[in-house]
């Protein structure tokens, strides 16, 4: 019955008369997301092309656009987030499947110990964790990494306060934070892939690399798309980091596209442009999105 | 069937659901009742003599504290205009300024906020400030002095009340200032120049094998804060604004530069760590009470209280900093470049902010008076005491008589003195010029500062790329050349 | 069987590899640890003022003088706690709820519009929140006067476009034909979602719990913002008034985090065991 069930590869989806259940399912999703997202969406599209001023803003056509175009600190800031993104997402990715991974084996009560441990990391508050990686950071002798370097023969780094090192710093506190939430979907997922899949496979004689490749790695598509596409988000609007470690700068080398909105909308006022440069910025996310799904969201076949 | 009994433990998760959403439910109706007038205050101004009014203000922990008293403000402000309320809300330092600039963008700020007075220009620009030049009776205005009142004003508006004016000095370890064999009372009374700073604070230094455990001066300049260090010095450069009497921009002086090299010089000589660039304030401030530094700065005077509560707990062996030395602050002016010594001022208010609506003439008064209320009087002189600032209102300096000060009386008089020299406000600036400055400073000479700092670009670069693009901004009649 | 062999006639291969695992797990984990680590031992310092905290690996003393600071530093600090867990209660349940509806309907029936609307959904989900937050603060405070409200509070994640993500693509691996099955026997869409769907979707509803709480936990700037009283703030603004001028009440604020980190870690240990055992499909089915 299972192995009859895993070989078969049907349509994905049912058919037939769930249209209207599935508009009442959806209803107060749409109904949220119409009122507290589309509207402050819509309401931002309309402000990227005026001249925003509180108290009357003025019709100002694509000038905001134009603007950001010839912006050279945009293009910058969005060069400088494709650098994060690529140095953080895949990693991040990679890492968390691997943990994920070995984790399984172990027994229960192991298990829960490291699940807990990595999950430890995502609860704490980004402000107090940030005063502990400045700390990290410190670019005197006395600074935890700087002691590590001299541990290994290494004069000590300016972190954060030179364009070599900045971005790498904060590529490399990503690197080793807040992996927690990416372990637990993977965790989830891997957990819901039923055994049967490998008892048939070890019918077969399969190996773990076997095993891994053509049941774990498939059935994880639609986890790694979710993770990848949300990644690539988070990471093209991450703010926090810069803000907090850096303000974007020395010299504008971790100036991220989200800080310089930021900066734009509260610092400047310039509500518009900033708004404009939102919405390129997603046209550019969107599209990256749209790769992905085009290359991981055929649905999964088993 | 395993079926039921799974459904029966749904089943519990749904009624918690609906438990927990009628709970919330509840709670949300009872607190929106209360407070449900309060966003609408900028547009309700009284119509008849007398009417009800609410003036909202949103206020920082301005001093320690300056929160826990905020029921009492409220209240004593109550008990002497019985027809007003004054809501306070509180902000962190951090995050006022970010809610604040919601609040304006979405065009319904608080009648009263805390910030700094370079931050008017930006909110006049937006239309969003409100002038209280005519709400304001002359005895509100006639109580402050004029120098910090100016700081409130731009073009022929007065938008708010300062509550006090705070100088930017150095700070410096009155033992190792003596072993240096620096006269340090002298400098108090006399300034000194740059190249005798310089070679004291290359005395300052202690160093072995390679590796320095006390620099002679260490300034906080990571992030935002890297402009702090240099506006303190142009302003002693002959640069005491961006824009010079007749409104050419300043900063693309030869003696801009002649800064530029200073601040390499002085890291180059060893007197200050090579680090510099992402040393924060408080990493500064651990090296001057651990003796890591001779000088640090930016000093503020209430730092002189924060070293001797430290050297209490040194001596009470509690609680101290780890590894922190017994430290006297000594407060030590700027040194100059060849211009008249200005001291650096910033001066903090109470600015009165308007909503969408035009506000009647009679809530623009009760603003004025909330202002001036939380300006002067004893609220003043209880914050500016606990801030060692000087007053700035007749009513606070007769308010703060009978609050006793403890306080060197060397660096009292010193900060008087530099209070004397404090840089004039410079309302003639006119807003758009004032904006486009801050955005100069903002994309180009805090970042190419930064990258002077940490050795990156040469000063001579750094002044060629802020000339060419202040020549963009302003024209070529519009900067300074000599 | 699993993924990993059982090794059931070598015990010492078992434990040998079991033992390499562990030994990499512990040595990646103390390095995210570490920052976590720091935060709880300087929670134990005294409550001293200025930024210049003393930075050390060893907790130099042990006090709980920052944890009874905190609890004294406002009358509000309980309040606080409970602001936050009211908030994070609801949102949590409520995203439970419909995020696993819409993300079944997404994922398993066919609707006009299906994939249009999912598209709208995602890429609204990448339009950076700085230019929305000013629209949705004049919509909330302005338009809805809700100032200072629960609902204020709660209303804007009621449902979030992540979690209804996270549930379709969990949910599309279930697969179709028990749904079919199912209505073969007469089920109505409601009961296949209630008495399949839901049971098998467990272990990604209480991933989503745990995450949706903790999200909306240590959310800052929207409570931030929409208060305006001490009592209506959450922790996590709470937290932000130990920071002064040039000063940071430094242990208080790790005493703070670390308190404001128990409740989530409650929650973890008490639906952890839904990602210990797995879904099997075969239990349904019976």
């Amino acid at each position: 019955m299972m192995a009859q069930l895993a070989r078969t590869v049907k349509k994905r989806i049912i058919s037939g008369d769930g249209g209207a259940w599935a508009y009442a399912f959806i209803a107060v999703a749409l109904v949220v997301f119409a009122l507290f997202t589309a509207y402050p969406v819509i309401n931002a599209f309309i402000i990227s092309f005026q001249e925003y001023k509180p108290l009357g803003s003025t019709y100002a056509g694509f000038d905001n656009y134009v603007h950001s175009f010839d912006d050279e600190l945009f293009w910058k800031s969005i060069k400088n987030t494709i650098v994060y993104t690529l140095l953080t997402v895949p990693v991040s990715l990679v890492l968390s499947f691997g943990v994920a991974i070995l984790i399984l084996p172990l027994k229960k009560k192991l298990q829960t110990t490291f699940k807990a441990v990595y999950y430890l990391p995502a609860v704490a508050s980004g402000v107090a964790l940030s005063v502990v990686w400045l700390w990290i950071f410190d670019p005197l002798q006395t600074g935890i990494l700087n002691q590590l370097l001299a541990f290994f023969g290494i004069g000590n780094l300016n972190w954060l306060g030179t364009s070599a090192t900045s971005m790498f710093s904060l590529v490399l506190m990503a690197w080793l934070s807040s992996h927690g939430t990416s372990i637990i979907i993977y965790l989830a997922a891997l957990i819901g892939i039923d055994n049967s899949y490998y008892e048939a496979a070890e019918l077969d004689g399969a190996s773990f690399s076997q095993k891994l490749r053509h049941i774990v790695i498939p059935f994880m598509k639609p986890t790694t798309l979710f993770l990848l596409v949300t990644g690539v988000i988070g990471s093209f609007q991450v703010f926090q980091n810069a803000y907090l470690m850096t303000g974007g700068g020395p010299d504008n080398a971790t100036t991220m596209v989200g800080l310089l909105i930021f900066n734009n909308a509260f610092k400047y006022f310039e509500f518009g442009e900033a708004s404009a440069q939102a919405l390129i910025l997603t046209l550019i996310i969107a599209i990256i999105s749209f790769i992905q799904f085009k290359f991981l969201g055929n649905d999964v076949e088993y | 069937m395993v079926l039921t009994n799974k459904f029966r433990v749904f089943a519990s998760v749904l009624a918690l659901t609906v438990s927990l959403t009628a709970i919330s439910a509840c709670s949300s109706g009872n607190n929106g009742g209360s407070n449900s007038n309060a966003p609408a205050t900028n547009d309700s101004g009284a119509a008849t003599e007398e009417a009800k009014d609410t003036i909202t203000a949103l206020l920082p922990p301005v001093s320690a504290n300056y929160q826990s008293n905020f029921d009492q403000m409220e209240a004593d402000f109550n008990a002497l205009y019985p027809n007003l309320t004054l809501q306070i809300e509180p902000a962190s330092w951090e995050d006022i300024t970010q809610k604040l600039d919601t609040q304006v963008n979405a065009g319904s700020p608080p009648d009263i906020a805390f910030i700094g007075s370079d931050g008017i220009s930006k909110y006049v620009e937006q239309g969003m400030l409100m002038d209280i030049t005519m709400a304001a009776i002359p005895e509100m205005i006639g109580d402050f002095d004029p120098v910090p009142l100016n700081y409130m004003k731009n073009g022929s508006g007065l938008y708010g009340f300062p509550a006090y004016m705070s100088i930017h000095a150095l700070g410096g370890n009155k033992q190792f200032l003596e072993e240096a064999g620096i006269d340090w009372k002298s400098v108090q009374k006399n300034g000194w120049t740059y190249e005798e700073f310089r070679e004291a604070i290359k005395k300052g230094v202690v160093s072995s094998g390679g590796t320095t455990s006390r620099y002679g001066f260490v300034f906080a300049t990571s992030g935002v804060t890297a402009k702090d260090y240099l506006n303190i010095l142009i302003k002693n450069a002959g640069m005491p604004a961006a824009f010079d009497k007749d409104l050419k921009y300043a900063y693309t002086s030869q003696n801009y530069l002649g800064v530029l090299k200073a601040v390499r010089e002085l890291i180059d000589d060893g007197s200050m760590p090579k680090e510099l660039s992402s040393v924060d304030a408080g990493k500064r401030w651990n090296m001057f009470l651990t003796g890591q530094t001779m000088i640090t700065g930016k000093g503020l005077a209430t730092f002189e209280n924060s070293a001797k509560t430290n050297n209490k707990k040194i001596e009470a062996g509690d609680g101290a900093v780890e590894g922190s030395v017994p430290v006297n602050y000594v407060v030590l002016p700027v040194p100059t470049f060849g211009a008249d010594p200005v001291a650096s001022a910033a001066v903090d208010g109470y600015v009165t902010f308007r909503g969408k609506k035009e506000p009647t003439e009679e809530h623009k008064v009760n603003v004025a008076k909330a202002a001036y209320y939380l300006a002067s009087g004893k609220i003043a002189a209880t914050t500016n005491t606990e801030l060692l600032v000087e007053q700035i209102t007749d009513s606070g300096r007769t308010a703060a008589e009978s609050l006793d000060v403890e306080r060197d009386p060397d660096n009292a008089a010193a900060s008087q003195r530099l209070q004397s020299i404090a840089s004039p406000a410079r309302p003639d600036i006119p807003a758009e010029l004032g904006a486009e400055a801050i955005k100069l400073e903002d994309e180009v000479i805090i970042p190419k500062f930064q990258a002077l700092l940490a050795d990156e670009i040469t000063p001579e670069d750094m002044f060629k790329v802020l000339k060419e693009a202040a020549v963009k901004a302003f024209g070529e009649d519009g900067v300074v050349t000599d | 069987m699993a993924l990993f062999k059982q090794h059931t006639d070598h015990k010492s291969i078992l434990y040998i590899r079991n033992g390499i695992i562990i030994v990499v797990l512990f040595a990646f984990a103390l390095a995210t640890l570490f920052p976590i680590y720091f935060m709880i031992i300087s929670s134990f310092g005294d409550p001293i003022e200025a930024g210049a905290a003393s930075y050390s690996l060893w907790p130099g003393k042990f006090t709980l003088a920052s944890y009874k600071f905190f609890f004294d530093y406002s009358e509000h600090s309980y309040r606080w706690l409970i602001n936050s867990f009211v908030v994070a209660a609801c949102v949590t349940v409520s995203n439970v709820l419909f995020a696993s509806l819409a993300g079944y309907a997404f994922s398993k029936i066919r609707f006009r519009g299906r994939s249009v609307l999912f598209a709208v959904l995602l890429c609204a989900m990448m339009i950076p929140y700085q230019v929305t937050q000013v629209p949705l603060y004049i919509l909330i405070v302005n338009i809805f006067q809700m100032e200072n409200t629960y609902t204020a509070l709660i209303a804007p994640s009621l449902v979030t476009v992540y979690n209804i993500f996270l549930a379709k693509q969990f949910i599309s691996s279930i697969p179709t034909e028990i749904i079919e099955s199912a209505k073969v026997e007469g089920c109505s869409q409601w009961q296949i979602y209630a008495k399949i769907i839901l049971p098998l979707s467990k272990t990604v509803m209480a991933v989503m719990a745990i995450l949706t709480f903790m999200e909306s936990w240590n959310t800052f700037f929207w409570p931030f913002l929409v208060t305006n009283t001490m009592d209506m703030q959450t922790i996590q603004v709470g937290l932000k008034n130990f920071r002064f001028a040039n000063t940071t009440y430094f242990a208080p604020m790790m005493a703070g985090a670390t308190i404001s980190a128990v409740p989530m870690f409650i929650l973890f240990f008490s639906l952890q065991k839904y990602f210990l055992e797995g879904v099997t499909v075969g239990a349904v089915k019976g």
